[in-house]
């Protein structure tokens, strides 16, 4: 096990460094110099010369995705992290309460119902519709999950959540095939597969705003995710109120991954495999898996967009297929060394 | 002493009789009742039949002319239509979009079997002699069928070739390939003058587009559909077609293996273009286009967006078929008037 501070130094210089690398990246070749130029000028350090153009590639179309990138990446990771401790589940995902599921019909809503909301068009209504839809799930899950004494036990929370998740898959299905037209499918797919192509500075600052309050409040209950790995019992008999607290940090876990899914869509495997990831590199300890899963999260999501701009030359990739194809390998390198590990 | 047949005898006896009675009623079912023999309608060339034309890496054998033709997608009825046969079709099926003005009266003297692709009793129903669909999707078994179903049923098919499932059947795109295909249904229908002539107006009508050449030194932008990562023209298909005959340069136009692709906003801003043209089409209208880039941070200062220089054309007309000359001329015309507003 590596030490964790070191490992984070590491990874937040990475994580400058996939940034600065990604803002520098795109179908448009722009000059690295002028990169950090126009980031400079907007930050009002020194006085820097940059064409109208760079300044609104680089500051205006390309930041707010770096930026927004990133918060989802932590927001998407952190949760994941949370939910598998919490769960005591590996597999468990940030999309386990039926976000997934609830955004999707949201979406899918949007798109084929043509849903104006309130006059606010496009990205902004499917964003709308997104989240509010990922929030009817979760209420579902709770209340399908919920005991009587009102704790919620993760096994009957789970499967709740694969039930709502089956419910929205088929609603989603009705909606696209008889509902929908010829280009429903494809506008459907696209949203589902992920991307943060269409954040604007809006909605990048709603989103490092979530994933600011997320980290900030998570972090604090590190100790307390400690307690739980040690199963109920123990956290109870050391002080920890297990319902109270495990009903407030899913409920948590679940508005940070609504907001992150409204403005990005789905994307998979950063929840799931990061956590892994860092407890490989330093232990299961929240102190440090929690923190260190936002960075890594971070870097990862960066990267994904990155290469969503520029593998394939002049075309955009959306960013779940990147993930997936990075991911699953990942994924399939872990579950092998635990197989070894443990037989 | 009475002899009388032993019950199991008896038994045997009587089940093969039974036996071949059924048989022989078995035998004088009728099969399926004969379609009833038709003289060629007026105006066609009886002589010419059967035709047989090579569709999509099959021979198509028409026996007789259609008199009862189904069209699948908007490709297809509107040529149909453009060939003035619309007293030969028994019905139409899945449009994009408006039928163009000029045949909307015709068009609503057919009846109209589904909003989609109709289900197969609904194409039966209709007892077609003939379909022609512009995808290769229409003829899939959980569709209308296969076509060697509907062969078989005594329904010859044809595909656009723009729309052959295998990619080695289809033509390049040109317009050439276009009034090929008219030329084709027109054969099959009876009435090859007809089609010569459709041809040699478009032909025409182009040839002005081209010597107008009212999008020169214009860099435009094709925006067909999406938002996030927009769906534009490229460089090999219907909107370079258009883009080339008005001389207008397409700000994707290096992009040419495809006729449309999803590319990034970044170059859109890089490129600025002159104009933007707006595909419209039910699924994604011009008017939901507009709203999103002027609702954009980033694409409302577009130049084209900040000046509003939009052009319109309908989505059945940028696709390589009947209407290809028609989008042509209309994208030429709005060109025309951008640049009048401008000079004034």
């Amino acid at each position: 096990m590596r030490s964790a501070p070191a490992v984070g130094l590491l990874a937040v210089a990475t994580l400058l460094a996939a940034s600065v690398h990604a803002l520098a990246s795109g179908p448009v070749s722009i000059p690295a110099q002028d990169v950090l130029a126009a980031v400079a000028r907007r930050m009002h350090i020194g006085d820097h010369d940059v064409t109208v153009l760079t300044d609104r590639i680089v500051w205006q179309l390309r930041m707010p995705r770096v930026v927004g990138a990133v918060s989802v990446g932590a927001s998407l990771a952190l949760s994941g992290a949370v939910l598998q401790s919490l769960t005591r589940n590996d597999l468990a995902d940030p999309y386990l309460l039926g976000i997934s599921g609830g955004g999707g019909v949201g979406a899918v809503a949007v798109i084929v119902l043509g849903f104006p909301v309130a006059g606010i068009v496009g990205t902004a209504a499917l964003a709308i519709g997104a989240f509010v839809g990922a929030l009817v799930a979760l209420a579902l899950v709770l209340g399908l999950s919920t005991t009587r004494e009102g704790d919620l036990p993760p096994a009957r929370t789970v499967l709740a959540g694969v039930a709502v998740g089956l419910a929205c898959s088929s609603a989603v299905s009705f909606m696209v095939t008889v509902l929908g037209d010829r280009d429903t499918a494809n506008q459907v797919l696209h949203w589902t597969l992920g991307s943060v192509a269409g954040v604007r500075w809006s909605s990048a600052v709603f989103l490092v705003v979530v994933a600011a309050v997320g980290v900030a409040v998570l972090l604090a209950c590190a100790r307390t995710l400690d307690a739980f790995a040690f199963g109920e019992n123990t956290a109870r008999s050391l002080g920890v109120r297990v319902e109270r607290i495990r009903w407030a940090l899913l409920v948590l876990t679940a508005l940070i991954t609504a907001c992150a899914v409204a403005y990005a869509g789905l994307i998979g495997f950063v929840g799931l495999v990061i956590p892994h990831v860092v407890r490989l590199l330093v232990g299961p300890s929240h102190g440090g898996l929690l923190p260190l899963s936002a960075i890594l999260g971070a870097i990862a999501l960066v990267g994904a967009d990155t290469l969503s701009r520029t593998l394939v030359d002049g075309r955009e990739i959306p960013l779940g297929v990147v993930t997936g194809l990075v991911g699953a390998p990942i994924f399939a390198v872990l579950l092998h060394r635990e197989r070894r590990r443990s037989g | 002493m009475r002899t009388t047949v032993s019950r199991p005898v008896r038994r045997r006896a009587g089940l093969i009789i039974s036996a071949l009675a059924g048989a022989g009623l078995l035998a004088s079912c009728a099969g399926p009742p004969q379609p009833e023999g038709s003289g060629s309608p007026a105006g066609t060339d009886g002589d010419a039949y059967p035709v047989t034309i090579e569709n999509c890496g099959r021979q198509v054998t028409v026996e007789q002319p259609p008199e009862k033709a189904v069209t699948l997608n908007q490709g297809a009825t509107e040529v149909v239509l453009a060939l003035g046969l619309e007293d030969r079709l028994a019905g139409t099926a899945y449009l994009d979009g408006r039928v163009a003005e000029q045949w909307q009266e015709a068009y609503q003297s057919v009846p109209v079997l589904a909003k989609e692709y109709p289900s197969k009793e609904e194409f039966l129903a209709a007892e077609p002699d003939f379909a022609y669909a512009s995808y290769g999707s229409a003829f899939e078994a959980k569709n209308v069928g296969t076509r060697t179903e509907l062969v078989a049923q005594g329904t010859p098919t044809y595909v656009s070739p723009f729309g052959c499932p295998k990619e080695q059947h289809r033509p390049e795109v040109s317009f050439r390939s276009a009034w090929n295909e008219i030329e084709d249904v027109a054969r099959i229908f009876g009435v090859p003058d007809r089609g010569k002539d459709v041809v040699r107006e478009q032909e025409q009508e182009l040839e002005d587009v081209r010597a107008e050449s009212a999008g020169e030194g214009i860099d435009v932008l094709w925006y067909d559909s999406k938002t996030k990562s927009p769906f534009v023209g490229a460089g090999g298909g219907g909107p370079q077609l258009i883009l080339d005959a008005v001389g207008a340069t397409n700000v994707f136009g290096g992009m040419e293996d495809e006729g449309w692709a999803t590319v990034s906003w970044e170059k859109v801003v890089a490129a600025d273009p002159d104009v933007i043209v707006l595909a419209d089409a039910s699924w994604s209208s011009a008017r939901e286009k507009i709203d999103h880039l002027e609702k954009d941070p980033v694409l409302s200062e577009l130049t084209a967006v900040q000046e509003e220089r939009y052009v319109t054309v309908p989505f059945a007309a940028s696709t390589p078929g009947v209407r290809l000359v028609e989008g042509s001329r209309t994208v030429a015309e709005q060109l025309a008037e951008l640049e009048d507003l401008d000079s004034k």
